[in-house]
């Protein structure tokens, strides 16, 4: 055991315990406040468990996770299956664009199918106009329309983990089947399905926790009554009204164990039940099909269907920014770059601190990340298990229990929440794992022999690292860097609880130009200002190496 | 009398052919085995007799019935069970949901899956092991649940697929005789395929050696080991000193051929086709290891014996193993007793006529 290693470890811990731990404890000890004294007790969690209204919004949220994953499967079981195994011409444009919503802000969705499906929005106006239809149909306000939005931005996890299983099952599984006499349809449901239950479990439950975790969405809908929304409400609206106040805290609280807890479950569930990989080497190339022709049309027109889809939301947000006045007719009319304008004209400020701000986050996240990478997959630490596990859990924990959790911790306290650092450090603390779980899976592909070879030549710990480790590491790390820089860049919900005037990011700019009602225009603009720049980072990493992108999606979970 | 008879079979992987245009014949109750190294087409034959793979040209016929030139029959419908490579046994079904997966698609009645599940789990000796997961079972095990599930539907065709490669060596080496006797008990029609020559000798009643999707030769394995077709063959299976060499003269009326050898003498060579070798023609002189005696001394044979230096010695526990060199052509020697020479002495070596043959 080498005193360096212990050190770092040492080191690496205090990182988390400041700005993890200790936070998050102080949004659990406040949970359990009694309002106006500095007493303890489970008063909060009682009353929130009797009232009917948090109740009613705790059940709307399950059963809106579990419409969300349903929709979400039933979509994505057959949309996996043509992308796994269909042989097919343009499967990786279909493919990127029916993963994109990934990378896409999901308020971003929003605007755009409220202006494309709104009341008055373009296809209401188009059936009318056509004289198909008298008054405008409900698309997207009510229940329906958010089971529709999230299921969208949620589809890609479910293609991701069902095609990785698909893909990664041995092919002499299901020609054992076929052998047996199971046809097709029963052969998927028999043997195929219940293989990839464990890679589908991975993706699942990202899915139904992000109800619990998304409040932009319901609140942008005027769908208050779901537990992320109201604790929003309650937190950021309400904070005079010490009950209100309380309540949202135990929301934030319990959306977070919800989620921490059924994360922690499939992930016991999936490691248990690992089918893929089990047997050794196959000799068939695999179980890619040539379906037949009218399959082959039929995928196809299902392919488009959901990549158009996804396409309305950068063109919609588009079509938005370059316009104005685009209010009562399908299509913008009148043409302007005023919104631009106004954005670098009136708040160039709002995007240099968004790549400040995920800059320095990012910064932060290499920094720790990569000594963290290298301890959980080289060395023999005590500990660094529970600090690859409490990274890990950040995965799962919503965003705004990080925001408010930094509110408290580092208000009164540790008055850090003065001084705009608290903005990268939220940031950082909140897509920690990003950075690391890329770094952390190709330092597990990083032979160790090669490592090895460099100290018996006398290398020492440090040297080997930055001669042998790090230029091969390389691809997976800038893969990683990249892929934290735009999940910070996009980050909303712990930021919106902790900016002051002058820290505005451009998702809050965004939310606030949204907010504010008739600048509708301006908020598209920068949705799709955020959209065009994650699509160039986006580039970056197709160049760098998508491969990686993929296989630490998988491994990661999210 | 053929039961499945493969008649020129052709099958193609994009540009590549994996099978050349076969013809092959599996005799009712016989077990053959398709040997050859990786890439020979062994398993693309195997995978077409199955119908999991469908060739380009070419007929199967099995039971007297065609599976492809009247239409393709799948391969449920072929009367077949399969044993796969990595046994492919369903890791989230248990034991007995595995085995009887079949049964039930062929609507057997209830009552009846039961008693057949009891038979095969006892004939493979997994009784007992019904409500297990394959997880929970030894590498072994679960390759007497693919046996199982592969004979539990009474198949006229048994097809084995490299079934043995991922045991460990000495289990390999048991259930061989397990799988040889229980097919022989069955009275099944079974094509195995394998590229260990051992497993092959072993098991089979007929063996196929196949090289880069052609059958090189047929035939029982001593036939195969003993009067190899061709150098493939030969090298193939078991080892072979490969002595290149011209023909100078058949002897009339006799299989001998004299041959003059790269390391400049003439040694005598049985051939099995006189018409073959006209003088003057490249061949290869060639002997097995445990055929070549050694000698300290001179003795009186006559032809095939020469003057060589020991170029290798090795210890084998039961046998010596030389490599002596004559004129720098290096001859194998598996010699059964214990000599005294060491490395860098000479040795008389003697290359049996009766064992000599030719090859081209």
């Amino acid at each position: 055991m080498s005193r360096g290693n212990f050190f770092l470890a040492a080191l690496l811990w205090s990182i988390i315990a400041f700005l993890v731990l200790y936070p998050l404890s102080i949004l659990m000890l406040e949970s359990f406040k009694i309002a106006g004294t500095d007493n303890f007790g489970i008063g909060n969690y009682l009353g929130f468990f009797q009232d009917t209204y948090y109740l009613k919004t705790f059940g709307n949220t399950l059963v809106l996770s579990t419409l969300v994953l349903l929709t979400t499967t039933l979509f994505g079981i057959p949309l996996s299956y043509i992308l796994a195994r269909y042989r097919q011409h343009g499967k990786t444009v279909f493919t990127a664009l029916i993963l994109l919503p990934i990378v896409l802000p999901a308020y971003a969705g929003v605007f755009a199918f409220i202006i494309f499906f709104g009341k008055y929005g373009t296809m209401n106006l188009l059936l009318m106009d056509a004289g198909l239809i008298e008054k405008p149909i409900n698309f997207i306000y009510g229940l329906h329309g958010l089971v529709f939005i999230q299921s969208l931005h949620m589809l890609p996890f479910i293609v991701l983990s069902l095609s990785a299983g698909f893909t990664n099952i041995d092919p002499s599984f299901e020609e054992a089947a076929e052998v047996e006499g199971a046809s097709g349809f029963w052969r998927f449901m028999t043997v195929t399905l219940p293989l990839c239950t464990p890679t589908y479990l991975a993706g699942a439950v990202i899915v139904f926790l992000w109800p619990f975790t998304d409040w932009l969405t319901p609140l942008i809908l005027g769908q208050l009554d779901f537990l992320p929304s109201v604790a929003y409400i309650n937190i950021a609206y309400h904070f005079t009204d010490m009950q209100r106040k309380y309540m949202g805290i135990v929301a934030v609280v319990v959306s977070s164990i919800v989620c921490i807890t059924l994360f922690l479950l499939a992930r016991w569930w999936v490691e248990r039940k690992k089918y893929t990989g089990l047997s050794k080497g196959t000799t068939s190339e695999g179980r890619v099909i040539d379906p037949s022709t009218a399959v082959k049309v039929g995928s196809y027109a299902y392919m488009i269907f959901i990549a158009a889809l996804v396409l309305l939301i950068p063109i919609v947000l588009g079509l938005s920014a370059f316009s104005r006045r685009w209010v009562f007719e399908p299509f913008p009319t009148y043409w302007t770059l005023d919104n631009f304008r106004v954005i670098l004209m009136e708040s160039p400020l709002l995007i240099k601190n968004s790549f400040l701000y995920s800059g320095i986050a990012l910064l932060f996240g290499i920094v720790f990340g990569l000594p963290a990478a290298y301890l959980i997959v080289r060395t023999r630490v005590p500990g660094k298990d529970a600090l690859d596990f409490v990274i890990t859990l950040m995965l799962a924990f919503p965003g705004m229990a990080v925001g408010v959790s930094y509110l408290l911790a580092f208000w009164r306290g540790i008055p850090l929440a003065q001084y705009w650092i608290i903005m990268p450090l939220a940031l950082f603390a909140r897509r920690l794992p990003y950075f690391l779980r890329m770094a952390h899976s190709s330092y597990l592909q990083l032979d160790v022999s090669l490592e090895e070879a460099s100290e018996v030549s006398g290398a020492g710990k440090l040297r080997t690292f930055t001669s042998i480790s790090l230029p091969l590491l390389l691809k997976g790390i800038l893969v990683g860097v990249v892929m934290f820089f735009i999940m910070a860049f996009q980050e909303i919900s712990t930021a919106i609880f902790l900016y002051r005037g002058g820290w505005e990011t451009l998702p809050i700019g965004i939310y606030l130009n949204w907010h504010r009602g008739m600048e509708f225009g301006i908020a598209a603009a920068m949705a799709f200002l955020m959209i065009v720049i994650t699509f160039i980072l986006l580039l970056i990493i197709a160049r760098i190496g998508g491969g990686i992108l993929k296989a630490a999606w998988q491994s990661g979970g999210k | 009398m053929a039961f499945i008879e493969i008649q020129n079979l052709f099958k193609q992987f994009k540009n590549v052919v994996a099978v050349n245009h076969i013809q092959l014949e599996v005799k009712e109750g016989e077990m053959l085995t398709l040997l050859g190294p990786s890439g020979c087409g062994k398993t693309t034959t195997l995978r077409c007799i199955a119908g999991l793979e469908r060739p380009e040209g070419g007929d199967i016929v099995i039971d007297g019935k065609s599976m492809l030139a009247e239409g393709f029959v799948p391969p449920a419908k072929r009367g077949i069970g399969m044993v796969f490579q990595n046994y492919a046994v369903w890791p989230h079904m248990k034991v007995y949901k595995n085995i009887v997966y079949g049964l039930k698609l062929d609507k057997v009645p209830r009552q009846k899956i039961k008693e057949r599940a009891k038979q095969i789990l006892e004939l493979v000796g997994l009784t007992g092991m019904e409500d297990r997961y394959p997880g929970q079972l030894s590498g072994g095990q679960q390759q007497r649940v693919a046996l199982a599930r592969a004979l539990v539907r009474n198949p006229k065709v048994l097809l084995l697929d490299e079934p043995l490669s991922n045991l460990d060596a000495k289990l390999r080496e048991k259930m061989r005789f397990e799988i040889k006797s229980l097919v022989r008990r069955m009275g099944i029609t079974a094509v195995y395929v394998t590229h260990d020559q051992a497993e092959a000798m072993v098991i089979s009643d007929r063996i196929a050696v196949m090289n880069s999707g052609n059958v090189e030769q047929i035939g029982k394995p001593e036939e195969i080991y003993e009067r190899p077709a061709n150098r493939f063959v030969a090298d193939f299976i078991g080892t072979m000193n490969f002595i290149p060499g011209e023909v100078v003269r058949g002897v009339e009326g006799t299989h001998d051929i004299y041959v003059r050898t790269e390391f400049g003498e003439e040694m005598v060579c049985k051939t099995s086709d006189m018409a073959a070798t006209t003088p003057g023609k490249k061949v290869f002189a060639s002997i097995r290891p445990e055929d070549v005696a050694v000698f300290t001394e001179a003795p009186e044979l006559g032809d095939n014996l020469f003057k060589g230096t020991i170029a290798h010695k090795a210890y084998l526990g039961n046998f010596l193993y030389f490599f002596v060199s004559l004129n720098g052509n290096m001859i194998r020697a598996q010699v059964p007793h214990h000599l005294p020479q060491e490395e860098g002495e000479e040795l008389y070596v003697f290359l049996n006529p009766q064992k000599c043959m030719i090859l081209f």
